[in-house]
């Protein structure tokens, strides 16, 4: 064995009988719990200072932002939902973007010339969800298999298909924009479940968008847009399927210690297979909510999306080494970042400095968990593949 | 003594033109513990990935439990029973003891009304518990990952795996390498029980006072022979080193 | 001409309701979104900064730092999350997908004057879309009349030309393409036109589509950059490929570079829009909506200034010139 790996296993027993000390104890609590409290602290911030900067004029913690901030969410964190188990399983999905584009694309088609053929609207839009996903799926069966099979590293072969797939958007769409949806689409990318109108005569409506005019418009609230309300479906089986099922152990696993995973009989091609299509499907539904919202179908649309989804799964604290990580962090992860947005708008800064404070972020949070291995002892150069 | 669970009968490993392993027989009955001693390169390793299903022999046969058993993969081995245990190698560290003990044979629930299947934590971490108690193996914590463990107690948890899904044979290769002293004796211990409990067990090592303290039985192999086999308790540590130098070769004579 | 006509009128109505409307209009607040950061928009800013401070009104401006509707919507909903605007001033980036989340802004209560870019057709009024209350920008098929007629007289009237734009969809560049087209076919028989290419609002992507366009066709007479991005990479191009006053081009958007480009004769007419009025006028109109003013005009276009060599110089063309403070 080689003298690091030696020096590793001394140190691994020197730092743990088994249990930890206080103070590793304290170190694993502030690096499993910084990004909601760096969360919180910037609500807090942005709470307090809106108003402020603004004379009062403007709130920060208003429903109506609340809401807002669901709605941006939605992309950023559905490309990080697949790509959260994918990482987690010590790989990596650089496709993410151009998936969600050619879904939007496939979606915007199915609908259009279904709708055109006379399917009714409702079915074209279930349509449209299928045909994006499936369409999504099939890019990441291809992922899956040339990275499992035949061994090319994820981050080439994804990088390879995210190429292939912009191709195909363009090439799918009339000059990258699919146009021509029936008008009724745009109901179901921007109505809401609730309506809410305070003040005087002002009421709650559900499913239905009252008729109101002028300083009542104003005071309407739209809460649980379609598109936040299925996100949270797919966050909440996505939840289940990490924390709860077989299939998300055998995803820890693997990203832990592939050569474990196989020797436990785990079928690792299969699953990493399965991973892909998993992160290519959850693209492929945000790609089917952005033609609903947009009425649109476009071949760009999740290209600015890629890395800001990345920089969400890893503010989470999923470990870009693999084998650890959890759905909640990348919801954190995708919410600093919108709050981060809108909180910068209302405070009037230019939006550019969003990206300094991400980055910023992100690198913290690769510190924090590189310390957290330290903390624990975990022998650099490990067990991975 | 019982029939032999692992019978070896001429087996023959060649690399290109080098003989790594070369006409190789022996047995190991159940509850017995067998040290294969060597220095590096005598082929000891390579002989156990014949048996454990990672190699191919060109000649020679095999039987476990009676049957013929040229394994097509390291999976087809585990699943007859036969458990090789290496350092660091077969344990998720990002899991915690019970869904290593359980990892790719999780015990599962049904749902809502067979609709759903999800891992059913609180079993796994039971049957866990009882046979690390078995094996008087005791964690403060067994729901921590097991990174935070020292080697010695992830040897346990690889053993408690084993034991937990009836190993009819355990190999263990140089199960006490980088491990502190303390840690080693723990480690000796548990070889010990596994023979208290009849599953018998192949230790590879080259520390001479290892196998002195633990096995029945000694082979010793030199340039991929086997040079000597002896009753641990009728040879001496001088003798031992003298076969696995090349000095005295009982097969030459 | 109409288009002058309708123009006067809606500055007229402007500036004769300032007055009234500064009394009106401290209460209302504005939030400017334009498409992406370039010097075009950084101009408007200012017309729109300008008004804001001559009439007493307050402005918020947010700018996305690319083109796209996934850049420009997040702005978007986070100017109506404030609450507190009561106009948002923008310029969609795209005719079709952005009608949707201006929608969601109008459903909040808030009104919307789209300048440069129009949504859906552009006729409020008539057409698929009503909801903004005007549309303030160039005519921009004229606009590429104007380009077809100035790169033809400049080339001699035969021969190959290409048009470099940025993204398909958008009303401005769209209607520059398609106007250019339509005259080179109408007048010049002659001439072949080649693209549009579309470098996604990207200025090496369309220095790569030039070089390309000029190597594909070696006797290439002419260039038609339709924004400042497609300008600027079609006359870095065709600079690099030494073929600087060989191969005409015509520049949409009077940046400073165009106009450099001009004193090399490698550019040879500039449109220059005028962001500036688009801008304050913009401002103007919601004060004077605030002030309840009904008759605004659901369309205004403010017209060009045509720079060539000849009157570059002259300091009543030379003001329409983008000019940034410090850039």
């Amino acid at each position: 064995m080689s003298e690091r790996a030696v020096r590793a296993a001394r140190r691994v027993d020197v730092a743990a009988a088994g249990v930890l000390t206080p103070l590793q104890r304290a170190g694993l609590f502030l690096s499993r719990v910084w990004a909601w409290a760096f969360l919180g602290l910037m609500a807090l911030f942005f709470v307090a200072a809106v108003p402020l900067s603004t004379g009062g004029a403007v709130n920060f913690l208003t429903v109506r932002n609340s809401q807002n901030i669901l709605v941006a969410i939605v992309p950023v964190l559905l490309l990080g939902l697949g790509q959260t188990f994918v990482i987690i399983a010590a790989g990596i999905d650089l496709s993410v973007g151009w998936v969600m584009s050619l879904a939007s694309v496939l979606s915007a088609l199915a609908i259009r010339d279904s709708y055109d053929a006379g399917l009714p609207l409702f079915p074209a839009v279930v349509l449209g969800l299928l045909a994006a996903v499936a369409g999504a799926a099939f890019v990441g069966f291809v992922n899956g298999v040339v990275i499992a099979k035949l061994k090319v590293p994820a981050f080439i072969v994804t990088l390879g298909t995210s190429f292939i797939v912009r191709g195909v958007a363009y090439l799918m769409s009339e000059n990258t924009t699919v146009i021509g949806l029936p008008a009724g689409v745009r109901a179901y990318g921007n109505d809401a479940l609730v309506y809410l109108v305070g003040g005087p005569g002002g009421g709650i409506y559900f499913l239905a968008r009252p008729e109101l005019s002028g300083a009542m418009l104003r005071r309407m609230d739209i809460l649980l847009p379609w598109p936040v309300i299925m996100t949270a479906a797919v966050v909440a089986w996505a939840m289940f399927l990490l924390h709860r099922t077989r299939f998300g152990r055998h995803t820890f696993a693997i990203g832990g210690n592939m050569d474990a995973a196989i020797r436990a009989g785990i079928p690792v091609d299969r699953h990493i297979v399965a991973l892909y299509m998993l992160s290519a499907a959850t693209s492929g539904v945000a790609g089917f909510l952005s033609t609903l919202r947009y009425t649109a179908g476009s071949a760009v649309i999740g290209d600015p999306l890629l890395l800001s989804s990345i920089a969400a799964v890893i503010i989470g604290g999923v470990s870009m080494s693999g084998g650890s990580g959890a759905i909640v962090g990348t919801v954190i992860g995708a919410l600093i970042i919108a709050v981060l947005t809108t909180g910068l708008v209302m405070l009037n800064v230019d939006a550019f400095w969003q990206f300094i404070v991400v980055g910023t972020v992100v690198i913290v949070a690769v510190l924090i968990d590189q310390s957290r291995d330290l903390i624990m002892g975990r022998p650099k150069g490990g067990v991975r593949r | 003594m019982s029939d032999p669970i692992l019978s070896i009968r001429g087996l023959t490993k060649i690399f290109g033109g080098l003989v790594a392993v070369d006409a190789v027989s022996f047995d190991v009955r159940r509850g017995e513990v067998v040290g294969l001693l060597g220095d590096n390169g005598a082929g000891k390793s390579t002989l156990i990935k014949c048996v454990s299903g990672v190699h191919r022999p060109e000649e020679g046969e095999i039987r476990f439990d009676g049957e013929p058993a040229l394994f097509a993969s390291p999976m087809d081995a585990r699943r007859a029973g036969i458990e090789t245990i290496y350092q660091d190698l077969a344990l998720a560290n990002n899991l915690d003891v019970g869904a290593n003990i359980f990892l790719g044979r999780e015990a599962r629930r049904r749902r809502l009304g067979g609709l759903i299947q999800t891992l059913d934590d609180k079993f796994m971490l039971r049957e866990s518990r009882e046979t690390l108690d078995s094996l008087q193996i005791r964690f403060p914590s067994l729901t921590q990952p097991i990174q935070t463990l020292s080697g010695g107690q992830r040897q346990a948890v690889a053993i408690a795996r084993a034991v937990y899904w009836d190993a009819k044979l355990m190999i263990m290769d140089e199960p006490t390498n980088n491990l502190g002293v303390p840690e080693q004796m723990k480690v000796l211990e548990l070889i010990r029980t596994l023979r208290d409990r009849n599953v018998p067990v192949i230790l590879i090592t080259h520390i001479l006072p290892d196998a002195f303290a633990v096995t029945d039985r000694v082979i010793v192999m030199h340039r991929g022979r086997k040079v000597a086999e002896k009753a641990t308790a009728s040879t001496t540590a001088e003798e031992l080193v003298q076969y696995m130098v090349g000095a005295r070769d009982d097969a030459a004579a | 001409m109409r288009k002058l006509g309708l123009f006067t009128m809606a500055a007229g109505v402007a500036l004769a309701l300032a007055v009234q409307a500064a009394a009106a209009a401290d209460k209302i607040k504005i939030g400017f979104l334009p498409g992406v950061v370039d010097p075009f928009y950084q101009v408007m800013q200012i017309g729109v900064e300008k008004a804001a401070k001559d009439l007493g009104v307050e402005v918020v401006t947010q700018i996305p730092p690319t083109w796209g509707v996934e850049a420009q919507t997040p702005l978007l909903d986070a100017m109506v999350a404030r609450g507190d605007l009561n106009y948002i001033i923008t310029a969609p980036v795209d005719k079709d997908q952005m009608v949707g989340p201006l929608k969601t802004a109008v459903d909040h209560g808030v009104k919307i004057i789209t300048v440069d870019t129009y949504l859906g057709d552009g006729d409020y009024v008539k057409g698929p879309v009503k909801f903004p209350l005007s549309y303030i920008g160039s005519d921009n098929v004229q606009g590429g009349r104007i380009a077809a007629d100035g790169l033809a007289k400049a080339i001699g009237g035969k021969g190959t030309v290409y048009i470099n734009s940025t993204n398909p969809n958008v009303s401005s560049v769209d209607g520059r393409a398609k106007g250019f087209k339509e005259e080179m076919a109408a007048k010049y028989p002659d001439i072949k036109v080649e693209g549009p290419d579309y470098n996604l609002d990207d200025a090496n992507k369309a220095t790569q589509q030039t070089a390309a366009a000029l190597a594909r066709t070696p006797n290439l007479a002419g260039v038609f950059g339709t924004n400042v991005f497609s300008a600027q990479g079609a006359g870095t191009a065709v600079v690099n490929a030494g073929l600087g006053g060989a191969v005409q081009v015509v520049a949409y958007d009077a940046t400073k570079q165009a106009i450099e480009l001009m004193d090399r004769g490698v550019v040879s007419l500039v449109l220059a829009q005028k962001p500036f009025d688009m801008g304050y006028l913009a401002v103007a109109f919601a004060a004077a909506d605030a002030a309840g003013v009904t008759s605004l005009p659901p369309r205004v276009e403010t017209g060009f200034a045509i720079i060539d060599k000849t009157n570059v110089k002259d300091p009543a063309v030379a003001r329409f010139i983008y000019q940034v403070p410090g850039k």
